[in-house]
């Protein structure tokens, strides 16, 4: 077994909390999204392009925060099964030691066999498991990080749609294109660390 | 691993396991006790997790697994039981009799399949079929719920950390001068027995006892007149102390 797997449950401990960051960060963009939608009310009929613009900012904090709920419950069951999977290996391991210590010296070394079968194959089933929810853990993560890549077009419209409000309210626009553009920047960090993470556990 | 051969009458052994070469450094020494019947047997105190391997595989030159069917913790430290999330492994109906102040605590070890058996503070009785083995209460000698294994046939008593000694791992297994031990027993017991209190009654419980051999969980076994030797000394010697010499 790599050192990087001997850190499995650390690893999805990271991401489990790496995602809950996640969650409390992408509040902010919902809070975002208001805001511009009461500048816009404001602005008056020169700020109308914006209001599918303020849609999308909250669709976007909406799956931002559904997606990493979920991608944090996977993490939590995974952290679980690789706990599992530590002391299953570590079963493995010390019967093994059994094994080579009492090898052809032991009357009853064969009331074990069964006991071992069975410890070996319960730690097969737990890896077959881990591999499973580590690659469901892959694709949510993925997924989020396809969202979160259209979200800088987003910016890039707000930006234009600024440009045509009248001077009192542009700056007032711009300083949400810049949030939009800082909260998803901060959410992507902590997606590529978790799926740095992740990608220990492979 | 040493293994010692304390009595044999029939079907009805106790063993001493302990001395382990392969041991991992800067852990305690540790000795392990079974005792067996015709269809049974019970583990004492079987030990941390680090000697799990050398613990099982020299237990089962002994008996076939499933004949393991009790286990035993005098009380609830590492050393004494972490190795039971593993043992709960091998003996999926075993008992585990340890005092019920500890369940909650032994549990964090892991424990799937062994059932806990709550050892009332008064102790208890346990039948290895023909076999009679009585829980003796030490409480705060030198856990706060802690038990004792007395086997009046044989006339041993295991006595857990009670005549402990803080020695080498290769001493020999018993006591063979007793005023020349005292001094590795000593600072043990100041130490880690809190009260003079506990410590007397103890000492009143077991002068009742007859005694022949009694089996220290570290250290060295008292054999014959030692145990009298041990009982007197334990009973002048003030516990409970802080700035205590090793």
């Amino acid at each position: 077994m790599s050192d990087s797997k001997n850190n499995y449950f650390v690893a999805a401990a990271v991401v489990a909390a790496n995602l809950d960051q996640a969650t409390k960060i992408s509040q902010k963009l919902s809070l975002t999204a208001s805001n511009a939608r009461v500048v816009m009310l404001r602005a008056g009929p020169s700020a109308a392009g914006f209001r599918p613009l303020t849609d999308a900012i909250h669709r976007l904090a909406d799956v931002t925060v559904s997606s990493s709920k979920k991608i944090n419950v996977i993490a939590a069951t995974l952290n679980a099964t690789s706990v599992e999977m530590f002391r299953a290996a570590r079963a493995v391991k010390y019967f093994k030691a059994v094994y080579q210590s009492v090898e052809g010296g032991s009357t009853y070394l064969h009331s074990l066999d069964g006991i071992f079968e069975r410890i070996k194959t319960e730690y097969e089933a737990l890896l077959t498991l881990h591999r499973t929810q580590v690659k469901r853990l892959f694709d949510e993560l993925d997924r989020l990080d396809g969202e979160l890549r259209a979200a800088i077009v987003l910016k890039t419209l707000c930006l234009t749609e600024a440009s045509q409000a009248e001077g009192q309210y542009k700056q007032s626009f711009v300083s949400v294109s810049e949030n939009v553009e800082g909260t998803v920047n901060d959410i992507k960090k902590l997606i590529k660390d978790s799926q740095q993470q992740v990608a220990l556990l492979n | 691993m040493k293994v010692e051969k304390l009595y044999e009458d029939d079907a009805h052994k106790w063993l001493a396991f302990g001395r382990d070469p392969s041991k991992v450094n800067g852990i305690i020494d540790t000795n392990q006790y079974m005792v067996t019947s015709e269809n049974n047997s019970l583990l004492i105190d079987p030990g941390g997790v680090e000697l799990f391997s050398a613990m099982l595989a020299n237990v089962i030159k002994e008996v076939p697994v499933e004949k393991i069917t009790h286990l035993f913790a005098s009380h609830q430290d590492p050393d004494i039981i972490s190795s039971l999330g593993l043992w709960d492994q091998a003996l999926s109906t075993a008992k585990l009799h340890s005092p019920w102040l500890w369940e909650g605590f032994i549990r964090h070890y892991g424990m799937k399949n062994i059932s806990y058996e709550p050892i009332a503070d008064d102790g208890g009785i346990l039948m290895l079929d023909d076999i009679t083995l009585q829980f003796v209460p030490a409480h705060f000698l030198h856990s706060s719920g802690n038990m004792n294994v007395y086997d009046p046939k044989a006339k041993i008593l295991m006595s857990g950390d009670i005549g402990a000694a803080l020695e080498d791992n290769d001493v020999p297994l018993f006591v063979d001068d007793f005023n020349s031990h005292v001094s590795k027993m000593k600072m043990f017991h100041q130490r880690w027995m809190p009260s003079n209190e506990a410590k007397n009654d103890w000492v009143e419980r077991v002068r009742k006892l007859d005694i022949e051999m009694m089996c220290p969980q570290h250290g060295r076994i008292f054999k014959g007149d030692d145990v009298k030797r041990f009982i007197d000394w334990f009973d002048t010697l003030e516990v409970g102390k802080l700035n205590v010499s090793r």
